[in-house]
């Protein structure tokens, strides 16, 4: 199973919903849409608007694939081993309000966390790859850790 | 401690729950936006997205200002959005302590939210060193989520 993500945003993101539900077309594997905002309705592929975190969780362990916007989702795929096609929004299309998910997919992929596609017209072929499996995740403790130090400091003042 | 803890209702409420560990031995509630994601946390006070909205951002304000007067938090950490606006500021008015996150998501842009919150904030993080060079000395790299 694919699982297609955009998130919360407001804009929705049309581009790849209509891209991947084009895909549902001719792909041998069933696909899933988390579809937000965005006002297309997939006429190929399930879909449903908004759910749970457990539930996403659950979707994203189960799935073969995620395709997702460049944002938080990706973690979520991450943790559960799946690997991540990332499709960052962009200015251009006004998906987004300034080209940070861009970056963010560039970064990513230069580390092997994930495979980065700008143009939703080069989806169908990532998605065929057979090598998506993801450099294995490790958890930076340093954040959290420093956390800690600021908020004990902060109670005892 | 009481922590009072701000973020909108997607991946900036993803990031604050990877950092619950944190958290942890402290009494804490959230400032979020209604959302079938954030129906399901403890204790909570759920606002309308307020995105660009003058209005809703006006409303917001008059909400936290009602929330934080009655729960009186010590600290406050927002990992974003726009919610952490209202929050920083009534947060100075009420000498309060703040601690902002600089989402995960953001390698080399700041964002909005960030750099009007940052001359309030007492503890600003980015999640990327490069980002660094984008705010003022106050900003401290001290690795990411991930």
């Amino acid at each position: 199973m694919i699982l297609v993500t955009v998130g919360m945003h407001t804009a929705g993101f049309e581009r790849l919903i209509r891209k991947m539900d084009e895909v549902a077309t001719t792909i041998n594997e069933e696909i899933i849409m988390q579809i937000g905002h965005t006002k297309y309705t997939p006429r190929n592929a399930q879909y449903f608007q908004f759910t749970t975190a457990e539930e996403l969780k659950a979707l994203c362990h189960e799935a073969r694939v995620v395709v997702t916007h460049g944002a938080m989702t990706i973690l979520d795929a991450l943790e559960q081993g799946t690997p991540v096609v990332v499709v960052p929004r962009l200015k251009r299309y006004k998906e987004v309000i300034d080209d940070h998910q861009l970056d963010f997919a560039r970064e990513l992929e230069k580390e092997g966390k994930v495979i980065a596609v700008y143009d939703v017209e080069e989806l169908e072929g990532a998605l065929k790859k057979p090598d998506l499996k993801p450099r294995e995740l490790a958890k930076d403790r340093r954040l959290v850790n420093a956390l800690k130090a600021y908020i004990a400091r902060f109670e005892q003042n | 401690m009481k922590i009072c803890l701000v973020c909108s209702h997607g991946g900036h409420l993803a990031e604050m729950i990877q950092l619950q560990e944190a958290f942890e031995g402290h009494e804490t509630f959230f400032i979020t936006y209604a959302s079938a994601r954030t129906r399901e946390l403890e204790r909570k006070y759920l606002l309308r997205n307020i995105g660009t909205n003058p209005l809703l951002m006006a409303c917001a304000l008059f909400s936290i200002f009602r929330i934080l007067r009655a729960e009186k938090p010590k600290l406050i950490i927002s990992t974003g959005a726009e919610i952490a606006i209202p929050t920083f500021y009534l947060a100075k008015l009420f000498r309060m302590k703040t601690i902002f996150i600089e989402s995960w998501t953001r390698v080399i842009k700041p964002t909005g939210t960030g750099r009007i919150v940052y001359p309030v904030s007492d503890v600003f993080l980015v999640q990327w060193e490069r980002l660094l060079t984008k705010y003022g000395k106050k900003a401290k790299y001290e690795g990411a989520i991930v």
